[in-house]
C-alpha cells in the first residue's frame, strides 16, 4: 500500500503543473476545456485516470483500497478536479458495464479514454427533480429508431458534451417507474438545443436541453425497453463514495488556508484567531470536519470489505454539504466586505478555493444536486432509522 | 411599546406598498444581473417625500417606510436617507442618496457610492460630510444586489466639514436602517418562497405539504417577523442598545433564512432566473455591514455587562 502511495506522490511531483492554479484563475471557457483535457490525458498516460475501470477496458483495475489512496493523494496535492469528465469517468462506464451491450462498450469506453468524449446526464426535467420518476420526455419507437421530444434541465456541462445519458418515457400508460427507458443520445444532431442556465455564482455550469423530433438508433437503448429505472440505479451508485472522500480531503487542506486567514484583523480590533467567539467557531468546524473524515473512512472500509453501506452515502452527503456551507460561510465572514467582490474563479478548483463568495454560493449546489438534503433525510429516516415512509420512494440521484 | 399601526401609519405603509407594486417586475436585463439599482423606485420614494418620514412623522414611521420599500426586487438607497441623515441633520440635510463610509476603510468598496450624492464618513468619533458632485467613482462588481463603488481619486479628509461627536449616532441609526431593510427583504423572500412551495409539486403534492419544509419555513417566517418588531422597537426607543439588538438579531438570522429559502426553491433557487436572489443577496450584504454580527453582538454584550468595544 505504501509503495502505491509513494508512486502516486512521485508521479504527482513530476506531472502536476505547478502553476495550474495561476493559469486557471479566471480562465476562459476554451482554456478550461483545453486544460481539463490536458490533465485528463496526463492522468491517463500515468495510468491514473480510470483507476476503477477494469483492465480489459483500459482502466487501471485498482483495488478499491488503492483507489482511496489515489484520491487522497490527488486531493492533498491540490490537483485539478476533472469536472468535465465526471459523468464520462463514472456514470457512463458504470451504466454500460452493468447493462450495456458489448457493442456499446466498444464504441464508447475507448473513446472516453481518448479524452475526446465528454458526457452529460439528462435525467432531471422542469417538473421532475426530486420526483424523478414523473419525467415526461417522450421516446417513441418508429422502426429501428426512437423519436425523442421533450426537455431536460440542470444537465451539468451539457454545453461541452457530445453524449447524454438520457431517461425518457417509452410507455406513458405504465405506472411511472415502469414506463421509462434509458438511452445513449448523441447531442450533435438536428433537433437538439442546449441553453446554458446562469447560476447565482455568475457561472453557467448547467443547461436546459430541448429535444424536437430527435432520433436515437434502437441500438442505443441501454438495458430493456421500459426497464430504465433499474438501469439508472447503476448510474447513481457509480462512484461509491470516492468523490466525497476526495472532497473531504480537500476541505481538510483548505482548513489550513482558513486558519492562516484567521490571522487577519477583525473590524472590531485584534485578530480573528484571538477572538474567543471566532476561535470557538473555528474549532467547531474542525471537529465536524474530523467527524466527517471518520464517517467517510468507515464507509469506505466497509466497501473494501464488501459490506453493505445502507443509508451511509445519504448521511455523508447531508453531513458534507452542510459542513461545506458553514465552512465557506466562515471564510466569507472573515473576508468581510472585501470577500464579497466578484473575483476570478479557479476553474476546476473544487469548492474551497479561497474565493469565499464563490465558494459559499457554490456550496448551495451541494444541498440540492444529487438528491436534495430533504430527500436524503427521508431516505435516512426510512433506511437507517426504520421510520414509516412519508412520501413514495425517492432514490438518491445525480 | 404598542406595535399596532395607527391609521396614519397604515396609510403611509399602504402608499409605499403601492409604489413597490409599481416596481415589481425588473426589466429582463436587470433580472440576470447581480446588482439591480432601481432608479425609478428611488425617485418615487424620494420625490413623494417618503424618505423624509423621520423628520415629518418620526423614526418609527421612517422604519416602516424602509421595511416596505425593501420588499421591492430592485434596490434603492433607503436606510441612510430615511433613518441616518435625519438624525444627523435634524433640519436641513445635504442631498441624498447617501453612502455610509468608515474613514478607516476609505479605499474599499462602499454600498451605494456610485449613485450617492453625499458620503457620510465616520472618522473616529466625528462624521465628515463629502459632497460627491464631481468626485470620480469606479463601480465595483459585487454579488450583493446593491451597487458598490470605490473612490477613483484621493479624498482629503482634513478639508471636509466635520460634525463633532456624531459617529455614535450614525452607527446607531445605521444599525436600525440595516435591520429595517433586512426585515423587509426577509419578509418578501419568505413570501416569495411560500408562494413557490404552494405551486411546485413533487410526489403528487405541493412541496409545501411536507412538514420538513413547513417547519423550517415557519422558523424563517418567525425570524422575519421578529426582525420587524425588534427594528420597530429600536426606531421607537432611539438608543444604541436597541439598535445593536435589532441588528444583532437580523444579522444572526440572515444565514439560516437565506439558506433555507434557496433550498426550498430547489435547483431553481440557485439560478438567476428566479427573483429570490435579489432579496437574499441584500440580506447577505447587510449581514456584513456595520462590523457584522460579531460587532453588533459585542455592542449588545457591552451594553448589558459592561466592557469597552464598538
Ligand atoms: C449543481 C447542480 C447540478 C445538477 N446536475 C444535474 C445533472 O447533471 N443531470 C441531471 O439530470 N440533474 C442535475 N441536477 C438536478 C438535481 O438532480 C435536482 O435539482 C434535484 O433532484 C432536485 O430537484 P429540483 O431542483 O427540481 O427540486 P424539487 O424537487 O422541486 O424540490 C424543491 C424542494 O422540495 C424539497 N422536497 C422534495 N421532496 C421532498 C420531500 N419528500 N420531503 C421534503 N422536502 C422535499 C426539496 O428538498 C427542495 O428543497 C443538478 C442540480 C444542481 C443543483
Amino acid at each position: 500500500m505504501m509503495a502505491f502511495r509513494d508512486s502516486v506522490r512521485a508521479w504527482l511531483r513530476a506531472n502536476l503543473p505547478a502553476d495550474w492554479k495561476h493559469a486557471m484563475l479566471g480562465a476562459s471557457e476554451a482554456e478550461h476545456i483545453a486544460f481539463q483535457r490536458q490533465w485528463f490525458c496526463a492522468l491517463r498516460d500515468g495510468g491514473y485516470v480510470a483507476p476503477h475501470w477494469p483492465k480489459e477496458w483500459g482502466g487501471a483495475g485498482l483495488s478499491f483500497a488503492d483507489q482511496i489512496v489515489l484520491y487522497e493523494e490527488l486531493a492533498r496535492a491540490g490537483a485539478p478536479r476533472l469536472v468535465l469528465y465526471f459523468i464520462s469517468l463514472y456514470h457512463t462506464p458504470a451504466t454500460l458495464l452493468a447493462h450495456g451491450t458489448d457493442a456499446q462498450r466498444r464504441r464508447h469506453l475507448p473513446a472516453i479514454l481518448s479524452g475526446d468524449e465528454i458526457w452529460c446526464q439528462g435525467f432531471s426535467e422542469p417538473n421532475a427533480g426530486s420526483d424523478l420518476a414523473s419525467l415526461r420526455t417522450r421516446a417513441e419507437r418508429r422502426g429501428d429508431r426512437y423519436i425523442v421530444n421533450g426537455q431536460k434541465i440542470w444537465s451539468s456541462n451539457a454545453q461541452y458534451a457530445r453524449y447524454c445519458l438520457l431517461l425518457a418515457r417509452t410507455d406513458p400508460a405504465a405506472p411511472k417507474h415502469k414506463g421509462i427507458s434509458y438511452f445513449i443520445l448523441d447531442l450533435d444532431q438536428p433537433g437538439v438545443t442546449r441553453k446554458p442556465i446562469r447560476q447565482m455564482t455568475g457561472g453557467a455550469h448547467f443547461c436546459e436541453i430541448f429535444f424536437d423530433d430527435v432520433e436515437i438508433p434502437a441500438e442505443n437503448l441501454i438495458g430493456a425497453e421500459n426497464d430504465g429505472w433499474t438501469v439508472a440505479q447503476a448510474t447513481l451508485s457509480s462512484e461509491r463514495g470516492l468523490t466525497i472522500l476526495e472532497l473531504t480531503e480537500r476541505m481538510r487542506i483548505a482548513f489550513d488556508v482558513l486558519c492562516a486567514e484567521a490571522n487577519n484583523e477583525t473590524p472590531w480590533g485584534g485578530r480573528y484567531i484571538d477572538d474567543a467567539g471566532f476561535r470557538r467557531r473555528l474549532a467547531e468546524i474542525y471537529a465536524r470536519l474530523e467527524a466527517l473524515r471518520a464517517l467517510v473512512s468507515n464507509m469506505l472500509d466497509r466497501v473494501v470489505r464488501g459490506e453493505s453501506v445502507g443509508a451511509e452515502p445519504s448521511i455523508i452527503k447531508v453531513y458534507y454539504s452542510e459542513l461545506l456551507r458553514d465552512f465557506t460561510a466562515l471564510g466569507l465572514r472573515m473576508g468581510g466586505l472585501d470577500a464579497q467582490r466578484i473575483a476570478p474563479v479557479l476553474m476546476g478548483g473544487g469548492y474551497e478555493t479561497g474565493n469565499w463568495m464563490h465558494d459559499y454560493l457554490y456550496s448551495w449546489s451541494w444541498t440540492i444536486a444529487g438528491g436534495s438534503n430533504e430527500v436524503q433525510r427521508n431516505i435516512i429516516a426510512e433506511r437507517a432509522l426504520g421510520l414509516p415512509r412519508e412520501a413514495p420512494a425517492a432514490k438518491p440521484r445525480g | 411599546m404598542d406595535y399596532a399601526l395607527s391609521e396614519e401609519q397604515a396609510a403611509l405603509v399602504a402608499a409605499v406598498q403601492g409604489i413597490v407594486r409599481d416596481h415589481g417586475a425588473p426589466p429582463s436585463d436587470a433580472r440576470q444581473s447581480f446588482a439591480y439599482f432601481d432608479a425609478s423606485l428611488q425617485a418615487a420614494l424620494q420625490g413623494g417625500g417618503f424618505l423624509d418620514a423621520a423628520r415629518v412623522l418620526g423614526a418609527l414611521e421612517a422604519a416602516l417606510v424602509v421595511m416596505e420599500a425593501a420588499t421591492a426586487p430592485g434596490a434603492a438607497e433607503l436606510g441612510a436617507s430615511a433613518l441616518v441623515a435625519p438624525h444627523l441633520f435634524p433640519s436641513a440635510a445635504p442631498n441624498g442618496p447617501f453612502a455610509l463610509i468608515d474613514a478607516a476603510a476609505l479605499g474599499k468598496a462602499h454600498r451605494h457610492l456610485p449613485i450617492a450624492k453625499t458620503a457620510l464618513i465616520t472618522d473616529g468619533g466625528d462624521v465628515l460630510v463629502l459632497d460627491l458632485n464631481g468626485v470620480r467613482i469606479d463601480p465595483v462588481d459585487s454579488v450583493y444586489a446593491y451597487v458598490y463603488g470605490r473612490f477613483a481619486e484621493r479624498i482629503d479628509l482634513r478639508a471636509l466639514p466635520r460634525i463633532p461627536d456624531a459617529a455614535p449616532l450614525l452607527r446607531q441609526w445605521h444599525r436600525v436602517a440595516l435591520a429595517a431593510e433586512m426585515a423587509g427583504a426577509a419578509a418578501q423572500a419568505v413570501a416569495f418562497t411560500v408562494e413557490y412551495v404552494k405551486t411546485r409539486h413533487v410526489f403528487a403534492k405541493p412541496v409545501g405539504a411536507f412538514q420538513a419544509v413547513q417547519h423550517r419555513l415557519v422558523q424563517c417566517h418567525q425570524a422575519a417577523l421578529a426582525m420587524r418588531y425588534l427594528t420597530l422597537k429600536a426606531a421607537w426607543a432611539g438608543d444604541a442598545y436597541h439598535a445593536a439588538l435589532a441588528a444583532c438579531f437580523a444579522q444572526q438570522k440572515a444565514s439560516k433564512i437565506v439558506f433555507d429559502l434557496h433550498q426550498f426553491n430547489g435547483a431553481m433557487g440557485i439560478t438567476n432566473a428566479h427573483l429570490l436572489h435579489f432579496w437574499t443577496y441584500r440580506l447577505r450584504a447587510l449581514q456584513a455591514e456595520a462590523g457584522g454580527v460579531y460587532a453588533s453582538a459585542h455592542t449588545v454584550a457591552n451594553a448589558l455587562w459592561g466592557g469597552a468595544g464598538p
